[in-house]
Formats: structure tokens, sequence, C-alpha cells
């Protein structure tokens, strides 16, 4: 099927398979490798990209879900001249090891801060118990997100 | 009289019931099926079905809603959705220190459609987050379902206070009106990747639902 949405603002049409994971339209079809494939099954959180302004995980949505859709990956969530407060306190708090899941984390957090400009530790550990990291980053990703909070406060 | 009803659950159902809270809810996209089963059932006159007929009724309604496809969603004040089921062992709450929160969708931490999306397509992968033709979310708090007794969920289900005011004609209209946006009920028959689906069938539910009723709701001791 045919299927147009936007990328990173970027306007996209594509024919692929009505089941096809968003996960691989943006990596296969798009060249998007930034979203990153993890597990396949939501059980990571490392394909984590946000679906009009809402935090999904890539490879649980179909490309039929997509008609007119807005997705921004890693890839647009800022610019390296002009990074998102999550992404600049990322590299502050030097948050990432082997750094596979990282994309996910970070747009797991941007999505976070947009509904809770100044969540707790508790609520932190809620929205990002879905992001699993391997090198247990995860002191630093909380550090990091509230560092990103001050950021977006101002 | 009775009322024999043989329809596709569907939107002209859902237009006649849209008092409903769960019409109000966007449908998903389309999927490779995106219409519900024939149900059929007919309106028994009330009073028309002996006692002894509406409880073997109710025993087979409460091993549907205790079934984990439906319990573990139909969960108390803690908000919290369960895993249990044949491949379980022990019941345990949901992985990923999953809270639905008050909204009961996880609007306060993370949404339950970041993993579960809202598509007709119930064929998922094994271990893969369910999908339905609904948005993802837990029941109201005053329909929990899971931990508790046959009585206790008889006296829910007789209380329109706890059934969102639906009486037992109701609650079987609202079982097609679901399987008409192929949503919650429908799943539990049809739960995709190697689940154990709910008991009987969703035809068999909404007959017991009228039996039950027509007889008057009888409900078990304990």
């Amino acid at each position: 099927m045919k299927v147009s949405f936007k990328v990173n603002g970027a306007a996209q049409s594509v024919d692929v398979a009505a089941e096809m994971p968003l996960l691989w339209v943006l990596r296969d079809h798009l060249g998007l490798t930034g979203t990153k494939y993890g597990c396949g099954i939501a059980q990571c959180g490392a394909c984590t990209v946000h679906l009009d302004g809402q935090a999904v995980r890539a490879c649980q949505v179909q490309a039929q879900e997509l008609e007119g859709a807005e997705v921004l990956t890693i890839e647009g969530l800022g610019r390296p001249e002009a990074l998102h407060a999550v992404q600049d306190a990322w590299v502050e708090h030097q948050v990432a090891q082997c750094g596979y899941c990282q994309s996910g984390q970070i747009m797991q957090a941007a999505a976070l801060l947009d509904l809770n400009p100044a969540p707790s530790d508790d609520e932190i550990d809620a929205a990002m118990s879905g992001n699993l990291c391997r090198c247990g980053t995860y002191p630093r990703i909380r550090a990091a997100i509230h560092a990103a909070a001050q950021k977006l406060e101002g | 009289m009775s009322q024999a009803i043989t329809r596709r659950a569907g939107l002209g159902l859902a237009a006649l019931l849209c008092a409903l809270a769960p019409l109000s809810l966007a449908l998903g996209p389309a999927g490779a099926e995106t219409s519900g089963p024939e149900i059929s059932f007919e309106i028994p006159e009330p009073g028309s079905v002996p006692p002894t007929l509406g409880a073997e009724a109710f025993e087979r309604i409460y091993e549907v809603v205790s079934h984990p496809r439906c319990a573990n969603c139909h969960v108390g004040e803690d908000n919290r959705p369960m895993w249990s089921g044949p491949s379980y062992g022990a019941p345990r709450p949901h992985g990923m220190n999953i809270t639905a929160g008050e909204s009961r969708i996880g609007a306060e931490t993370l949404l339950c459609s970041t993993c579960h999306r809202t598509n007709g397509d119930f064929d998922t992968d094994p271990h893969a987050p369910p999908r339905a033709g609904l948005d993802w979310r837990l029941p109201p708090v005053e329909f929990q379902w899971f931990d508790r007794s046959a009585a206790q969920v008889c006296a829910q289900l007789s209380d329109p206070e706890r059934t969102g005011g639906r009486d037992w004609v109701e609650l079987a209209r609202h079982l097609t009106e679901d399987a008409g946006h192929r949503g919650f009920v429908l799943w539990g028959w049809n739960p995709g990747g190697n689940r154990e689906p709910a008991p009987y069938s969703l035809q068999t539910h909404v007959e017991d639902i009228l039996t039950w009723g027509a007889a008057g709701m009888p409900c078990p001791e304990s």
C-alpha cells in the first residue's frame, strides 16, 4: 500500500506492505538508521520515536497506521548546532556507554518532558522503565532528565 | 415477547448505543479486518428462565471474566495491569514498572498506546504487546474482576452503579458493540501471539449474559 506522512517535518511517501513496522520503513526505506532495532516486540524501547507527538515503539506501529501522521525520530529531535535540551543534557552527563539504546532513551525522555516538565525520580522511573539499557546507565539517564528539565524551564 | 436480533456488530449498533462510553473512542486504522463477527442473540422475557439455568450460565460467565484475557486488565485501584496465565506461573504485575494511573490509560507516565496500538489486526508475534481496534486502557476501577470471587463479580455485574449504568440486556449489547469495533472483548477470544483465549466463545458469552439476566441475575454465595 502507498502511505504518505511526514518524517522530521519532511513529506514522505512509501509503497510498502500494510503490516510493515514503522521501524523498517524508517531504516530500510527512508535510510534513517538512528532508530534502532532491539527486540521487535516492544520489550526494550530501543526503537522509540514520536508519532503525532507521542512516544511509540516503532516496531509496533504498522505502515497502515501512518497516513497523514507526523513522525519525529532522533535525527529530527535536534540539530548538531542546536541540540535538543535532552541531547544537550545527555552530553553533559556523558550518559551513553555503548550507545545502542540511547536514541530510544532520548526520544522517550523528550516525550516525558513534553507531558511532565518537572518529573520526580519515581515519575522518571515509571516513564522510562520500558527502555532497557544493558550497560546500566540508568543513574545517568535519570540525572540527565532532571538537568534537561531545568534547561527547558529556562 | 422475546426479541430476536441478528446483526453484524458494527457502527450501525454504535449509533443506537451512543450513550456507552467506549463509543466515544476513535476507531483504529484500517486493518486486515475492520469489522466484527456475526453476533446473534435473542432477548428472553424476564422471568422466563429458571434460576438454576441462570446460575449455570453465571458459572460460565465467571469462567470468562476471571480468565487472564479479561481479568488481567480489570484490576483495582492500584491501576497496575497484571500478567497471569499458563505461561506466567504465579500472577505478577505487568512488567516494565507499568502503571496506568488514575487515567487508566497511562497518561500520567507512559501511555498504554506507546506499545499497545489501536489496530484491529489482532495477529501479533508471540510476546509482542496485544492490540485492538479501541484505544488500549484499563476499564473503570469499579469493574474490578482480578482477584474477585464469583459472588463479588456477580454483585458488581448486577449493580448498574458499577456497570456504567447497564442492565443485563445492555451488557449483552455492550459485548456486541465492542466486537463491532474489534475491541477488547472480541480480542479476548482472538488474542494473537501464543496467548490462551478466553473459554467458550463470544456468542456463548452473550447468550449466557442474557440467560442469567432473564433468570433474575442469580448470584452464587461465594
